[in-house]
């Protein structure tokens, strides 16, 4: 890829997963999520004279997407008309009108720092998942994501089990080199 | 006694409950002798708790299409 250059083309396989996490993880909700990923890619081809090449395409992206989630919680906040501070600790809590004063941090609870790991963990991971060549990529997010059976998998993309077995081992093993130490405990 | 190969491919399959009762018996005994395959089985199985401690999501092959769509149109 020359610097400089954007692939508009590649960016859902490159990076639609990724955003999609950091979405998901910041508004909760997966619908929300997906709108905002694809304001983001507009926003992205209608800017695309300002990309200087300095940062990566992914980090450009991320940095729209950023504010993309900035304007959806002004949004939410000014139709309540209300300068109500709201922040998603947890994602999956659903909650509502939640004031931050009944928010503050709770000594004897750890829930806040479990997102912000689980979240550099998602990173990370999704990070090293789309490093793998396309086939164990493909072969590793439906039978490991999307918890697909070895027979369906095998069925759909006509290879035997093990061949299969071979592709997966193959991704394992990579996915535990590319992942950082700190993850695994000795 | 299983090779290392084959120690591999069940170690592989336990992680997704694949493993039958006595693939994991013979896993067991390998890696009482074999000290690359226990660790690569302890690698492997924490590999398998980040993944479920993570949740990742997956956008659907669909959705993918959706977005791929609206990107070319424009373009």
């Amino acid at each position: 890829m020359k610097s400089g250059k954007l692939s508009p083309e590649l960016w859902v396989d490159r990076y639609a997963d990724y955003l999609y996490n950091f979405a998901i993880s910041r508004v909760g909700q997966e619908e929300i999520a997906k709108d905002l990923i694809q304001d983001t890619f507009i926003a992205g081809l209608k800017s695309a004279e300002n990309f200087k090449g300095q940062a990566s395409e992914r980090t450009w992206l991320v940095a729209i997407l950023k504010r993309k989630i900035i304007d959806h919680y002004r949004k939410i906040n000014s139709k309540k008309g209300k300068a109500e501070v709201k922040r998603l600790y947890n994602p999956a809590s659903d909650a509502d009108g939640d004031w931050l004063e009944e928010q503050v941090a709770d000594p004897y609870s750890i829930r806040e720092n479990d997102f912000l790991e689980n979240e550099e963990l998602g990173m990370a991971l999704q990070e090293c998942i789309d490093s793998l060549p396309e086939n164990q990529r493909r072969v590793f997010v439906m039978k490991t994501i999307r918890g697909l059976s070895t027979e369906d998998i095998c069925k759909e993309l006509q290879i035997n089990p093990s061949n299969l077995w071979v592709i997966i081992h193959r991704a394992r093993t990579a996915l535990m080199g590319c992942l950082n130490k700190n993850w695994f405990t000795s | 006694m299983i090779s290392c190969d084959e120690a591999a491919l069940i170690c592989n399959k336990s992680q997704y409950q694949e493993a039958s009762l006595p693939e994991k018996l013979k896993l067991r005994l390998h890696m009482l002798f074999c000290s690359t395959c226990s660790s690569f089985s302890k690698r492997n199985k924490q590999l398998s708790k980040l993944f479920n401690r993570a949740g990742l999501h997956f956008l659907s092959d669909s959705a993918k299409e959706q977005l791929r769509k609206r990107i070319q149109n424009e373009l």
